[in-house]
């Protein structure tokens, strides 16, 4: 059984999404826990792929490549994970704000969680505060992620912290923004609880958030 | 990834009725003024082989047939191997192999920043940090071992080279005894006289000088590189202004003349020896006539000189990447970057000098080698250009993803991203809250730590110990370390 893990993990930092879905067909044939699938095969091969994007060794692309191969795993065991817990990191809410259109580093920060383990509930664009606080209330995320490529529209944000804060959420909710013209102090003026530069560093963020 | 070898010839400063009038202006320089030759034997070759020879003189003139019919006869490829065979350079056409040059008198000290007389340590040293930088192609002698006798030069500074690298090493030289020695090592190392002028890892520098003369010492020592068949460069270093016409394309018409005597010698002297059309044209500060190695002029006539020996279809030698900043800096990054540019997309083939030095070709900074590494990256990545097909023009991708989505994860993505772009090493490219917390290093700092990490680490694939003890038996005088 721990040849089906290994090499499991192996094909998800290859990014092998079919051989993936075929050992874990297999693997699931031979009885193997549904659990053990995910936790020993197909999360182990994807915090490899973590660390090497860390080093520079691999890229963004990459990444999100062997988690799809991990996903072509997980999609075949979680419908057999009936009153088990799937594993999730947590849940993030995220959205670029009011009056901003930009969505790339939004898409790309919801890819890179989802590849770390997150469930991600992606708001689009032009998102308005009482849109994100609705989001909030029906989906109860640890994290709350805004995004902004414009010095016009970042102010957004605040609003949204603020109207949070009326209606007695804000300590329910990590609260993470990024964005160009975003930088630390901006974060601590409005009362974020953190930024990240980039997106690697937006799912080490959300780690470090969530542990807390 | 991106190896030497892709082919330039995009920029070209001559139309080619400006290439065909720089060559019939040299003809007739060489015709009406010829070139002052100071070696009795070069005389005598050039008027065994029918050139007009005024002996007293010592002025030799030809006319334009007797001229060409000798560089028709010269090798349009020529090839200089690495001690390591990835390394081999196959030199002509319009292909770009960028590398180092020589001969600086002195180092910038990588802990201490101070400068320092260069030393055969320096050699060794430099030799192994440019066999570790992928785009540094070949390793031209960089410095002069202050701490030895002149006689004990030629051997200790090839030794040291070929020691520490297998990349193919080029070098000046200083003595006739010198150069049969560093031969003769050579020779065992290869594995024989033959195995040598099959795979020549090394070659040599004998210099002509501006305008028009060829020197007695140097000329001498010339015949003797040629005699022995091992891959030569003649170049003349004209200066415009100072020792050529100050225009520039009366410098390259007497550039011409002087670069072609080093080949036509050749030739006569062994015929079908390999030889490179050799070419360092440079510039002076009008202000002061303080000599340049760094300006831009520099760069338009290298890749001027490309595109005549594309004319003859001789393989170049040529000159860029140089600064006259004293410290790695934001002069010595545009300079270098300029005319490197230049010359590469010019199809300039062994464009040497292009990675370490600093002030005007005095000084070196290991540091530097790092950093021009970094720029010869991104000058070949610059040669090669784009590639336009079916595949690349991605009408399948474009329909795939549509409006609005992204190809961040798309197959193609994935099977172009390590390829298609030039990674740098030294640049930051990360945003500024990263950067802060790596320390907030500039250019320089962090190429003094990549250096530091290459020299403590990389191995360099060794020369047979047994041709090494049996070497030194030979020659006492070898200093191997």
């Amino acid at each position: 059984m721990g040849n089906y893990f290994s090499e499991l993990g192996e094909n998800v930092i290859s990014a092998k999404q079919e051989r993936v879905r075929e050992l874990t067909q297999r693997a699931l044939a031979d009885g193997v826990d549904p659990v053990e699938i995910i936790n020993s095969g197909l999360i182990p091969g994807m915090n490899v792929v973590g660390a090497r994007f860390k080093a520079g060794d691999m890229f963004v692309p990459e990444v999100l490549m062997s988690a799809r191969a991990m996903n072509a795993g997980m999609e075949l065991v979680k419908p057999l994970l009936v009153g088990k817990e799937v594993p999730s990191q947590g849940k993030v809410v995220l959205g670029t704000v009011k009056g901003d259109l930009h969505d790339i580093g939004k898409n790309l920060v919801s890819m890179m969680l989802e590849s770390a383990g997150y469930t991600v509930i992606n708001l689009g664009v032009d998102v308005s505060a009482a849109k994100f606080l609705q989001a909030v209330k029906e989906n109860k995320p640890d994290i709350l992620g805004m995004s902004a490529l414009l010095t016009t529209t970042m102010l957004g944000m605040k609003d949204v912290i603020e109207l949070l804060k009326e209606e007695g959420l804000r300590d329910q909710v990590k609260v993470v923004i990024g964005g160009a013209p975003i930088s630390q102090e901006f974060a601590r003026e409005i009362g974020a609880d953190g930024f990240a530069p980039d997106a690697g560093s937006a799912t080490e963020l959300c780690h470090q958030l969530v542990a807390r | 990834m991106f190896m030497g070898g892709n082919e330039g010839g995009s920029y070209r400063p001559l139309t080619q009725q400006e290439i065909e009038m720089l060559h019939k202006a040299s003809m007739l320089v060489f015709e009406e003024v010829g070139m002052e030759v100071h070696s009795r034997r070069a005389l005598e070759i050039f008027a065994a082989a029918g050139a007009e020879v005024d002996f007293p003189n010592r002025r030799v003139r030809a006319d334009e047939s007797w001229v060409m019919n000798l560089v028709k006869k010269a090798p349009s490829q020529v090839k200089l191997c690495g001690r390591e065979e990835k390394h081999d350079l196959a030199l002509g056409g319009k292909k770009v192999y960028l590398g180092t040059g020589g001969t600086a008198l002195n180092v910038l000290d990588l802990e201490s920043g101070r400068r320092r007389a260069s030393t055969l340590a320096d050699v060794r040293r430099t030799a192994r940090l440019v066999d570790a930088l992928e785009n540094i192609h070949f390793f031209v002698l960089p410095v002069y071992p202050s701490d030895l006798a002149k006689e004990n030069v030629d051997v200790n500074r090839f030794f040291a080279g070929m020691s520490h690298t297998g990349k193919h090493v080029m070098g000046g030289v200083y003595t006739q005894e010198g150069v049969r020695k560093v031969i003769r090592m050579a020779e065992a190392i290869a594995g024989g006289k033959e195995a040598l002028r099959r795979r020549p890892f090394i070659s040599m520098i004998t210099n002509i000088m501006s305008p028009l003369k060829m020197d007695g010492t140097y000329t001498d020592l010339m015949l003797t590189v040629m005699e022995e068949g091992i891959p030569l460069a003649t170049p003349p270093a004209p200066i415009a202004g100072a020792t050529s016409p100050v225009t520039l394309a009366g410098t390259m018409v007497q550039l011409n003349v002087e670069a072609l005597s080093g080949l036509l010698l050749a030739q006569l002297v062994n015929p079908g020896m390999p030889v490179l059309y050799s070419a360092v044209p440079t510039t002076a500060d009008m202000r002061t006539m303080g000599f340049l190695f760094g300006a831009v002029e520099n760069g338009i006539m290298n890749a001027a000189a490309a595109q005549l020996a594309q004319y003859y279809h001789l393989p170049l030698y040529a000159t860029a990447g140089v600064t006259e900043a004293k410290i790695p800096d934001v002069q010595s990054g545009y300079e270098k970057m300029s005319t490197s540019l230049l010359v590469a997309l010019a199809g300039g083939n062994y464009i040497h000098d292009a990675a370490g030095l600093l002030e005007s070709g005095l000084t070196v900074a290991y540091e530097q080698y790092v950093l021009d590494d970094e720029i010869n990256g991104m000058v070949v990545r610059a040669v090669r250009g784009m590639e336009v097909d079916k595949e690349t023009l991605s009408l399948d991708v474009i329909k795939r993803v549509g409006p609005g989505g992204n190809y961040i994860v798309d197959d193609q993505t994935y099977q172009y991203m390590r390829t298609e772009f030039f990674l740098p090493n030294v640049a930051d490219r990360s945003p500024r809250a990263l950067w802060e917390s790596n320390g907030g290093l500039d250019g320089r700092e962090k190429a003094r730590r990549i250096a530091r990490k290459l020299l403590a680490e990389h191995e360099v694939s060794p020369i047979d110990q047994a041709v090494v003890t049996a070497l030194q038996t030979e020659m006492p005088e070898l200093i191997v370390d």
